[in-house]
């Protein structure tokens, strides 16, 4: 609760010892800034995200290779050159004679987009609707509660298997369309309970007193106060939702080529496994990676900012 | 042969000495040792969808049964596709309108009545009748008077085709509704074999204990395990059988039956696993088997869009075949499951002529570049190849919009359908502009199925939606031809047009890779992936 408690933390560190500064002020989230950045998980998974962002932006800094040019001819399933850093044959070919490495580097950009976007987009309707059952009660509860209880229903992954089937020519849009409109339940319900807490501390009670509108203490008082736990799950839900698309593309229902994506990779891996296990193997790893990584981040993001768990 | 090598570490002992000699002994299966004609053998099959009716089967399952447990007035020659006589002496016709069918004496059902005249034109009768409602029964479509017994809605006004009388015993005539040259072709399919007067009685029962006229008797069936036949004594076919019976186990997977082959558990194969092709003829060394098959694989154009039409978008067309590098496709992706194509009808069928396509088929860019940017290039510059998720196609197709892709810059991609329904509605309800995948699996072996009724104006299974006066006239010409030889010479005639048009861009052939046990030798398979049944020998 940054607004009313202000930690008043001793400059006792190496660096603050020396010179002593009058202490500043910390927010809530400046001082899981400060806790967050000594912790080895989150320094790895911080890194990890990093570089997959880095290849989603700028996959040609990576790799010269047009990772959809295919030579079969001289190519079929050749077998990984590991010594090869960061050159076409580094992690081999793949059953259209196509580079492992170069397909693996711009299949980033699929999944984090993918991952990104319906993040974002679940945490704003989720949060929304959240915020206005838990902040007007009622009716407006009543049937926001009752909405969100029937998409709960719904399995995310058979349910997008539906949407999806409506689709003629996917994209990453029509994937993110389809888990934004499946998954902002979860956040609903989060930000809903966080809200009816916030909602009756004195603080609020205090803004209304003096004559703030709906508007102010719900964006104002409200939001800042209830998102963390909205932020946390947020984002260990995002590696999930990148696990979601990977498996929604190899059942072949999702991303469609010309678009690259680890999913298809992994599909088209499994049929030559007995000769190739290097073409199902990094696709697979890396998407691995890639949802642990936010996984971990998520975790050490929660740590840092539940005040209870330190 | 891996197998032996396997062996060779455990010579040591007395019992692996002999399993060595009877495993690799003689260089396999290959060997041709003394057979036992009173053996039987078993087949790698599926169980039947349909009480076992000749006209009732046309999945794999069903279809192989009763082609054992019957047989027509002719069939195929499985070394060579032609047709040749078996319950008929002769078939004969002046007009290609009109045919006279002698039948041979002395064939009797395995029940012991006699095959008369009679036997065919009842079951004839009896299986185009809609109230029947047997599966085949669109194959009597050619006889005069079908639509009285299987009228488009209602019922049947009458129980026999006006086209069949009956002569004696031994003679019957076939009158059609037009001139068709190759009907006699069509008599070798299973669903035109004759029926014992026993049948009528009881259809439904005999579907499950079927009595023929074939080489092979029904013993029992054993649903989602096996049917088992053993030889009929009284055979008079032209191929009498030189094994004791064919036992035909029910395998849910493809792999199950490998494993069992490789074991000895199963003696003859269909078709090894997608799984297996890599490395099968490594690992059943001179038992594997690779023989060409009725079946082609083609990607057609919607030349009923506009953006297709005109003279010569042809050219963009040959260009695009141009453009597939088939021989390493086919050598690679396929794992050689699949030959190169050079003509839209298959190999090994009756008619069959290599090289119809020409340079079309033959992989070569800066042509292929050249008659796309000659036609006018590709609409939009971008091309989608529709097909079926469902079917093991995603790999090929992505094999040929890279060459394509990157052979001339066009921009190709695959679009899959989620299964074989959705790719068909979208491709006969023309909601497509562009390619798509599309076959033909022979119905007789004559190159007339090939071409007839696929590219024909109007055809049922044109779906391209190509219309050539140049080929119709061809075609009808071939129809009227006097012999089936000139039938078939006709066509090829028909198909060279095909090559100037390029409706469709002919791919490859299928294959049959299979294999068979240690136990059984001379097997040997037909273009329509069966093998010679009869002909196979069990060793002693």
């Amino acid at each position: 609760m940054p607004d009313l408690i202000e930690k008043n933390v001793p400059a006792q560190g190496a660096a603050g010892s020396a010179e002593p500064k009058p202490e500043k002020p910390r927010s809530l989230g400046l001082d899981a800034w400060h806790d967050l950045r000594k912790r080895p998980v989150f320094i790895i998974s911080a890194a990890l995200i990093v570089l997959l962002v880095a290849f989603a932006i700028a996959p040609s800094l990576f790799t010269s290779v047009d990772p959809r040019a295919g030579d079969l001819q001289h190519h079929y399933l050749t077998k990984p050159n590991y010594l090869h850093f960061f050159q076409a044959d580094w992690f081999g070919y793949d059953g259209q004679g196509r580079s492992i490495y170069a397909r693996m580097i711009y299949g980033a950009r699929a999944s984090v987009v993918v991952g990104i976007c319906v993040t974002a987009g679940v945490t704003v309707l989720g949060g929304l609707a959240g915020m206005a059952a838990g902040y007007y009660g009622g009716w407006v509860d009543t049937v926001i509660s009752r909405v969100t209880d029937m998409f709960f229903g719904i399995p995310l992954l058979l349910g997008a298997l539906v949407v999806l089937n409506a689709f003629t020519t996917r994209t990453v849009w029509s994937v993110v369309f389809a888990l934004v409109a499946l998954g902002w339940t979860q956040m609903t319900r989060v930000m809903r309970g966080s809200v009816i807490t916030v909602k009756q501390s004195d603080f609020v009670t205090a803004a209304r007193a003096l004559g703030a509108g709906t508007g102010r203490i719900m964006f104002k008082h409200i939001l800042p106060n209830a998102i963390a736990p909205v932020i946390v799950v947020a984002t260990i839900a995002l590696g999930g939702y990148i696990a979601t698309e990977a498996t929604l593309s190899f059942l072949g229902i999702g991303l469609q080529d010309p678009t690259i994506s680890w999913g298809i990779d992994i599909n088209s891996a499994q049929k030559v496994i007995r000769t190739a296990p290097f073409a199902l193997f990094f696709p697979a790893g890396m998407l691995s990676v890639t949802v642990l990584a936010f996984i971990m981040l998520g975790d050490a993001v929660r740590d840092a900012l539940d005040p209870k768990l330190r | 042969m891996p197998a032996c090598t396997r062996v060779r570490w455990a010579v040591v002992s007395a019992t692996s000495v002999a399993l060595m000699a009877t495993g690799c002994g003689g260089g396999g299966g290959s060997g041709s040792g003394p057979s036992d004609a009173s053996k039987t053998f078993t087949y790698q099959s599926s169980e039947p969808q349909n009480p076992l009716q000749p006209a009732n089967a046309n999945e794999t399952g069903g279809g192989r049964i009763v082609q054992n447990l019957f047989k027509g007035l002719a069939d195929y020659d499985p070394s060579n596709g032609k047709l040749r006589m078996q319950a008929a002496d002769k078939i004969d016709s002046s007009d290609a309108q009109t045919y006279n069918v002698t039948l041979k004496s002395g064939w009797t059902f395995h029940d012991g009545t006699a095959v008369t005249a009679k036997s065919f034109v009842d079951a004839w009768n009896w299986a185009a009748n809609t109230k029947n409602n047997q599966i085949n029964s669109s194959w009597f479509a050619d006889i005069q008077g079908y639509s009285d017994v299987h009228p488009s809605s209602g019922n049947p006004t009458t129980d026999t085709m006006s086209g069949l009388t009956v002569q004696d015993d031994t003679h019957f005539t076939i009158k059609l509704n037009n001139k068709v040259s190759y009907f006699p072709y069509k008599l070798g399919y299973v669903a035109f074999s004759p029926l014992p007067e026993g049948f009528y009685k009881d259809p439904a029962g005999y579907g499950q204990k079927p009595v023929g006229n074939g080489p092979y008797q029904f013993v029992s069936w054993d649903h989602n395990s096996q049917v088992v036949t053993k030889t009929f004594a009284n055979y008079q076919g032209v191929d009498k059988p030189k094994n004791g019976g064919v036992v035909f186990k029910m395998y849910t997977t493809a792999e199950a039956a490998y494993a069992d082959l490789q074991s000895n558990n199963l003696d003859v194969m269909d078709q090894v696993p997608p799984s297996a092709l890599a490395n099968y003829k490594n690992d059943l060394g001179d038992r594997a088997i690779d023989a060409p098959q009725g079946a082609i694989q083609n990607v057609g154009f919607t030349l009923y869009q506009p953006d297709w039409q005109g003279a010569d978008k042809a050219k963009v067309r040959q260009g695009l075949s141009m453009a597939i590098d088939r021989n390493t496709i086919t050598k690679t992706v396929l794992q050689g499951s699949r030959a190169p194509a050079s003509a839209w009808v298959a190999e090994g069928v009756e008619g069959y002529k290599a090289g119809t396509c020409g340079d079309f088929c033959t992989y070569n860019v800066d042509k292929a570049k050249q008659l796309i940017q000659e036609g006018g290039g590709v609409p939009g510059n971008s091309l989608k190849i529709t097909y079926n998720a469902d079917g093991g196609h995603k790999e090929w197709v992505d094999a040929v919009c890279n060459s394509i892709r990157q052979a001339t810059g066009v921009n190709c991609a695959g679009d899959p359908k989620t299964d074989f329904k959705t790719a068909r509605a979208a491709i006969t309800g023309h909601q497509i502009n562009g390619m798509f995948r599309t076959g033909w699996v022979q119905d007789y072996p004559l190159n007339a199925n090939f071409l007839a009724d696929v590219y024909r104006t109007g055809a049922a299974s044109n779906d391209t939606g190509y219309s050539s006066p140049e080929f119709d006239k061809l075609a009808s010409e071939a129809d009227q031809a006097a012999s089936i030889q000139d039938t078939a010479t006709g066509y090829q005639k028909a198909e060279e047009q095909l090559a100037n048009d390029m409706p469709a861009i002919p791919l490859w052939y299928y294959r049959t890779n299979s294999g068979y046990s240690t136990k059984v030798q001379n097997v040997a398979f037909d273009s329509f992936g069966n093998p010679a049944w009869t002909q196979v020998e069990v060793k002693s």
